[in-house]
């Protein structure tokens, strides 16, 4: 057993204790602290990633020494390793970006909270990845909707708190439906060990026994899921919960949590039930349907949005929309175009919500739209990168978002009745999402003189500006070489079932 | 290697401008006419040289690279517009001086140049929608110049409508992909019956759908309202952006996505067709009817061009060889045309403040020379032998009566009405300006004058063009017919 | 046949010294103007003069694209009109001198006069239907100055609309120029057609309706109903040598087309019995008859004498439309006849409001005192015009009724000759009064006041060559009949 296969566990009990030792450590400290333990954990997945590419297999790791199936399992592979590290990327960016305004925004006694959360966040995301037991995953479930919640009210005032609420009621829903189907799986097959699941799926399956409990569970799996990944039109949390929190918090919301959730879904398709028996079933036309009203409305109701916070966070359910499209495709090319768009997205988003908040501050802190005017000027590296933020968005060539356009469009054609729907609306939603993104760059390059507003350049904010520009490099990275990553994509996904 | 050498000189030199100090603005000018200069004459070098093996850039996903090429229909294309370019440049060098960012306009105006060298050397539909989405993003810059309300507005408008038509075309290059043997361009297309088998009638829906995504660009209707909202711009960007290269680059990619890429033994004959060409039709007369009423100066002659285009995409829905023999012919006279109209509009508004056609009374006796290159480019318009458009027309009209197309035949009548209403509108102007009516006060005129050397010096050379070319089109219309049967 | 550059001459010297007189100074003499003018008309009829009474030549310019040449060549029907348009227009053009004297700018006026005479030059000498169209096309161009030249606001309506009409013509005839260029050997004008038959055969209906519209496009120029609209608007505005020039020759070269059209390119053969020629022939009776009907209406004097001419052109078309020698020949006769007699009238209505200002019909009660040489003018045209033996106007008629007669064609045979006879009734109606009212003013007339207003000479002379002619040619016709039949007979 190589040490190298240690990581996975290495990876979430360090950033367990982190977010325990934090309690107990000062503000200053808690920071340093969690700034190392993600790029460690980062390190350490890119080391296990390199590994793994060379081994080409993934394996299956122990977690005490109780053998399957009454133990606990981790399994890593290629794709876990490289959704792991690119997390980390995402959260440390996020951090960076977001931490000036954590320093306005948050009382200082509460700071060490923060990084608790943020703490337990990334260890619950970790687990999620890796983690082979269903129940496991689960319990780490509700450590994400806590650190989630935590992470929208630690700004307080009353539109987060309400937020927050929101959001647990939602969460807990979701948690529950899948808490049920849970049991119902357990009750069917006996085992919590996910590969363990999977064959006695398949039995029952080519028995045709028990089908439609078995459908039941899946449909409340998918459904517990979407909820907490806010599929439309479950969607109603999402805007005040991104819009109104604290920078940081935003960006990992949008990037990493709903992501994660997305994640555990599609273990769930390949390696609890099987990819090819759902991808027979109904359970993912409905998926599809949704994922297409999402895109729309999501892009709609982005229109109409005056805030520039809620704007974003409308957009962000256009986007899921297009993941549980690729979802509904129900081809293995679909899944790498959800896939990738994870990555695209992610990586979008976050630099969309940092960039923003630099406008909204050159602008007397204000977040309506019409405000905005010139502020492309008055903060210029803010400007470009949420200008390159949108043309990734609307899906132009160079930027990441054309590759998932493409690699969306490319899964859907050949399909005998999902083809024209999906393609039509992939290029109703680039419309709007031009429609409400260009206006507001085109805005805020409309120049105007204000006198009482700050100006910031890159020398006032080092740590904003590095972020912003390594968000860009990213952005054009996944847009331009994306061969190596869709490679990578294929050959996790190969190890994944 | 010249390709890409050609493209990236004007985009660097460009983005240069804003971080070079210039003592002087004359010096500003002349590095930036030194910079288009040199990029013409590279591309003049390439086209002498013939033909070029593909040359990829970067390689792109599954398979797919960005990748240059050289063939007959992209040395038109590229040579038109690296011929009109310094020419262009150096009119704005004088129009520019009344209006102000110039440096910020300069870079985009000198990007843009590259970038549309970018869409005549793709050599697959993928580099070539690449650039076309790029084409887009760097020219919104040069419609908000102005900054006013009008300018705002018609810069989202332009930036709406071709983001989304670029959206559904988009989906024509998907389907290429999956059903072309290959998504680079090769004359007579890519698609092979056998393998489509029933999907027949979904790509041809594709193709009229990624015809009407690409028309967008080329102003056909019902998309068409951007452009003379575009007119907003100063006349060097709606001169050669609106009337050369962003609505010649939506024409040759539609000529590409037709000759090139699903090949016309696929299209000819289909519903498609019919759908296309009747598209065509209407925004032929369509144009017209609505240049006839308008009274802005720049909004006629961008209503005029929405016709003309669809000259071009007529002769490119008939489907033969000779017809795209007829539509490269009006794309290149319909540009040296249309851009001398444009500049003389520009230079009327710039010596006289007149925007409105009702205000130029008695203009001609004073500015003889700008209203005489006027008339001279209405009569080639209007397709009066012995000019250019004549010759144009006489070769599309030829291709549709060769192919046997009823509907072409209906075409013709459309064209002929719309060299009619062309007559109308733009002869009124001339007559306007030569003879006011009687009671007309020569002395509110007097003091307007002719414009510089800067300034009339393209216009002179742009009549010289349209005569020659009208007078001795053979050996041009030859190249042409090379290229449209495959042979270049 | 020769090549020959001297077609070129006849052509292009008088458009260059036209475009000289636009863009050069305003000379100070205003008398040096029309002594160039005068010279220029000169050179050129001497030069067109060569070209008719000598052998046929032919030049072939330059190539247009491809198939397409720029091709010259005088052949018998282009030496009538060739003939015809000299005479007219260097008469016209003296007139115009005096005339001009009352107008302002007579510098634009006399630089397009001399290029649009250049241009009809052009047009009569075409060897082929491209070269036609190109000259078609600048004529209307050139000569749309000469129509609003006072630039009245009612001037400048009148020469859009002539342009409009003119270009709707012009493109109706380019459309079925397309077809013919497909189903044709050569463009080239060749007696009996240009059609190849293998192209053709199966492809007649298409042909006839592009031969159709051929027809109707120059029949604008012609001023044929429904396309008649623009005479009336155009003359009245214009100055009157400029309305003598466009009745006398401008709206001949619309019959020049369609002459061509007809026996040159596709061959009478082809049309004869189809409903295209059914039609033309309703088509131009009616306007004969309309065109009278309306002239006898009319009140203003270059009104009346334009609907006139709409009339007249329309016998002319009439006899071509026959298909028959005969008709053929009385047509080429009374394009002769009819050119010298209007432009002879117009430059008579010309002179009397030049002198007395006035316009209208009942304004001329006593006008034969005051002018006496101007209205014997007048009344000499009118006889001819009417078809009074043994002037002009009579020897074309007759031959047009006996070429309707001769025909098979049902109806037309008798019906056209009752139509001409009933407009030959009209035309002495809306011509004779003014002679009689002229001559015998009746008791009211005021001799007391009487002044003589006659025009000066230079005025005159053209005013009196042309009537002679009306009358001389009706007198001794044989040398003309002989040659036009000559012509007709070549062609069918």
């Amino acid at each position: 057993m190589n040490f190298v296969q240690n990581f996975p566990f290495f990876s979430i009990i360090l950033s367990m204790f982190s977010g325990i030792v934090s309690s107990v450590l000062p503000a200053r400290a808690a920071k340093w602290l969690n700034t190392i333990l993600i790029s460690v954990v980062g390190a350490m997945s890119a080391v296990l990633l390199v590994y793994l590419m060379g081994t080409g297999e993934s394996y299956v790791y122990w977690m005490g020494h109780f053998p399957a199936p009454w133990g606990n399992e981790i399994r890593a592979g290629v794709l876990e390793a490289g959704m792991a590290l690119f997390f980390c990327v995402i959260m440390l960016l996020s951090m960076t970006g977001g931490r000036k305004k954590l320093l306005g925004e948050v009382e200082y006694s509460k700071h060490n909270l923060y990084y608790i959360l943020v703490n337990l966040l990334l260890s619950s995301l970790l687990a999620l990845v890796y983690t082979n037991d269903l129940f496991t995953a689960y319990v780490f479930v509700e450590i994400n909707t806590i650190s989630a919640c935590g992470l929208i009210m630690i700004r307080q005032n009353g539109r987060t708190i309400e937020a927050a609420v929101r959001y647990m009621i939602m969460s807990l829903l979701g948690s529950g439906l899948f808490l049920i189907s849970l049991c119902m799986l357990y009750d069917l097959t006996g085992h919590l060990l996910m590969s363990n699941i999977k064959e006695s799926v398949a039995v029952l399956v080519s028995h045709h026994q028990y089908s439609v409990p078995l459908m039941t569970t899946i449909g409340l799996m998918c459904a517990g899921l979407a909820i907490k990944s806010a599929l439309f039109p479950f969607h109603s949390w999402l805007p005040d919960a991104y819009g109104y929190s604290t920078v940081s918090s935003a960006a990992m919301l949008s990037s990493l949590v709903s992501k994660g959730y997305i994640f555990l879904l599609i273990k769930i398709f390949y390696r609890v039930i099987g990819f090819e028996i759902i991808a027979e079933s109904k359970v993912i036309n409905v998926l599809f349907v949704f994922g297409l009203l999402g895109m729309i409305f999501g892009s709609l109701s982005a229109i109409r949005e005056n805030d520039i916070r809620r704007m974003i966070s409308f957009s962000s359910v256009a986007q899921i929309g297009y993941i549980y499209m690729g979802f509904g495709l129900g081809t293995e090319s679909g899944m790498t175009a959800s896939i990738f768009h994870i990555l695209s997205h992610a990586a979008t988003k976050s630099l969309l919500f940092i960039a923003a908040i630099g406008l909204t501050d050159v602008s007397k802190g204000s977040r309506q739209i019409v405000d905005l005017t010139g502020a492309g000027y008055r903060n210029k590296i803010a400007g470009f990168a949420f200008t390159v933020g949108s043309l990734s968005m609307v899906g132009v060539p160079m930027f990441s978002g054309f590759v998932s356009k493409l690699l969306f469009a490319e899964a859907s054609i050949g399909h005998t009745y999902k083809m024209l729907p999906a393609v039509i609306v992939l290029a109703i939603s680039t419309i709007l999402n031009a429609i409400y993104f260009m206006k507001t760059v085109i805005r805020i390059y409309v120049p105007e003189r204000r006198k009482d507003c700050e100006v910031i350049t890159i020398k006032n904010e080092k740590e904003y500006a590095v972020t912003l520009v390594c968000f860009i490099v990213l952005n054009v990275m996944l847009g331009m070489l994306s061969q190596p990553i869709v490679q990578w994509i294929h050959t996790g996904l190969s190890m994944f079932g | 290697m010249m390709l890409l050498a050609a493209i990236l000189i004007p985009i660097v030199g460009g983005a240069l401008v804003m971080v070079l100090p210039f003592k002087k603005r004359a010096h500003m000018a002349v590095y930036l006419e030194i910079v288009v200069v040199i990029t013409s004459l590279l591309v003049g070098l390439i086209i002498s040289e013939g033909t070029t093996g593909r040359f990829p850039i970067v390689k792109f996903v599954n398979n797919l690279s960005l990748s240059l090429e050289l063939d007959g229909c992209g040395m038109v294309f590229a040579g038109l517009v690296s011929a009109l370019w310094p020419l262009a440049m150096l009119y704005s060098f004088e129009y520019m001086k009344k209006e102000k960012h110039e440096k910020v306009f300069f870079m985009f105006y000198t990007m843009t140049y590259g970038i549309t060298l970018g869409i005549a050397f793709a050599e697959d539909m993928l580099t070539m929608y690449f650039f076309y989405e790029l084409l887009t993003l760097v020219t919104v810059p040069l419609v908000l110049h102005t900054l006013s309300r009008e300018a705002i507005l018609a810069s989202r408008k332009y930036l709406y409508y071709s983001l989304g038509g670029a959206a559904f075309a988009f989906i024509g290059l998907v389907f290429l992909m999956i059903y072309g043997t290959t998504v680079d361009f090769t004359y007579g297309g890519v698609l092979t019956p056998e393998t489509l088998g029933d999907k027949t009638n979904t790509l041809l829906l594709i193709y009229v759908i990624a015809f009407m995504g690409f028309g967008v660009k080329a102003a056909i209707c019902p998309f068409n309202s951007w452009l003379p909202q575009a007119g907003v711009a100063p006349t060097p960007v709606t001169a050669l952006l609106h009337a050369v290269a962003v609505v010649k680059a939506g024409a040759f990619a539609i000529i590409r996505l037709t000759y090139y890429s699903f090949g016309t033994d696929f299209l000819i004959g289909t519903w498609a067709q019919y759908v296309v060409m009747g598209v065509v039709m209407f925004t032929i007369v369509y144009g017209c009817s609505r240049a006839l009423k308008e009274t802005h100066i720049k909004r006629r002659l961008a209503y005029s061009t929405i016709s003309n285009l669809s000259y071009i995409l007529f002769g490119v829905t008939i489907m033969t060889p000779l017809g795209l023999a007829g539509a490269l012919t009006h794309l290149v006279f319909h540009a040296v045309m249309k851009i001398c109209s444009f500049f003389c509009a520009g230079a009327i508004m710039y010596q006289t403040e007149k925007h409105y056609v009702h205000e130029l009374d008695g203009l001609g006796r004073k500015m003889p020379a700008v209203f005489g290159v006027f008339t001279v480019s209405s009569l080639a318009l209007m397709g009066v032998p012995g000019l250019c458009g004549f010759i144009s027309k006489w070769n599309l009209a030829n291709a549709a009566v060769m192919s046997g197309n009823v509907m072409a035949c209906f075409g013709i009548g459309a064209l002929l009405i719309s060299a009619l209403l062309t007559a109308i509108y733009m002869l009124s102007i001339v007559i306007r300006a030569f003879f006011p009516p009687e009671d007309f006060d020569m002395e509110s005129v007097k003091e307007y004058r002719d414009p510089n050397w800067m300034m009339l010096f393209p216009l002179f050379l742009f009549v010289a063009a349209m005569i020659i070319f009208g007078l001795h089109s053979a050996p041009i219309v030859q190249f042409f017919t090379d290229i449209s049967n495959g042979v270049l | 046949m020769n090549e020959s550059v001297t077609i070129l001459f006849p052509i292009f010297f008088p458009i260059l010294m036209g475009v000289l007189l636009l863009v050069g100074k305003e000379p100070k003499k205003k008398a040096l103007l029309s002594r160039y003018t005068g010279g220029v008309l000169l050179l050129t009829a001497l030069m067109v003069l060569g070209l008719v009474w000598g052998k046929e030549v032919s030049f072939t310019m330059f190539f247009l694209t491809g198939r397409l040449p720029v091709y010259f060549r005088v052949d018998s029907i282009g030496k009538v009109f060739a003939f015809v348009v000299t005479v007219v227009w260097v008469l016209a053009g003296f007139f115009s001198f005096e005339y001009m004297k009352a107008e302002n700018a007579p510098r634009r006026f006399f630089g397009f006069y001399l290029i649009v005479y250049g241009i009809l030059i052009g047009l009569d000498f075409s060897g082929n239907m491209i070269t036609f169209y190109m000259f078609y096309e600048m004529m209307t161009l050139l000569s749309m100055p000469l129509v609003l030249h006072e630039r009245t606001k009612a001037a400048i309506m009148a020469g859009l609309k002539y342009m409009f009409y003119s270009f709707c013509g012009a493109y109706m005839v380019l459309f079925g120029l397309y077809f013919v260029y497909r189903y044709a050997n050569t463009l080239t004008f060749t007696a009996k057609g240009v059609l190849d038959a293998t192209l053709t055969a199966g492809n007649e209906k298409l042909l006839l309706v592009v031969a159709f519209f051929m027809l109707l496009g120059f029949s604008v120029k012609a001023g044929m109903f429904p396309f008649h609209g623009w005479l009336p608007v155009a003359h009245p505005e214009a100055p009157a040598p400029a309305s003598a020039v466009l009745s006398g020759v401008i709206v001949k070269g619309g019959v020049l087309g369609i002459i061509r059209v007809i026996f040159y390119l596709f061959g009478a053969d082809f049309l004869r019995g189809t409903w295209v020629q059914t039609t033309m022939l309703i088509l131009s009776l009616v306007t004969v008859f309309m065109g009278s009907m309306l002239a006898y209406l009319e009140k203003g004097m270059k009104k009346r004498l334009a609907y006139s001419t709409v009339s007249q052109v329309s016998y002319i078309l009439f006899g071509l439309f026959l298909l028959d020698p005969v008709s053929l020949t009385g047509s080429l006769l009374h394009v002769v006849f009819h050119a010298f007699i209007k432009c002879g009238l117009f430059l008579c209505a010309g002179a009397i409001i030049f002198r007395t200002g006035k316009r209208r019909v009942d304004e001329l009660t006593g006008i034969g005192k005051e002018m006496p040489v101007t209205i014997w003018c007048f009344t000499l045209c009118s006889l001819a015009l009417i078809g009074i033996p043994p002037a002009s106007g009579f020897i074309s008629k007759w031959y047009l009724c006996e070429g309707a007669l001769h025909t098979k064609t049902a109806v037309f045979s008798w019906l056209g000759p009752v139509i001409l006879l009933i407009s030959a009734l009209l035309t002495a109606g809306y011509l004779l009064p003014v002679t009689i009212k002229g001559f015998f003013p009746g008791e009211d007339y005021d001799y007391a006041a009487l002044v003589k207003k006659e025009p000066v000479k230079l005025m005159l002379v053209p005013m009196v060559i042309l009537a002679a002619l009306a009358f001389v040619l009706g007198i001794v016709p044989e040398g003309l009949i002989r040659q036009l039949s000559a012509i007709a007979g070549q062609l069918m």
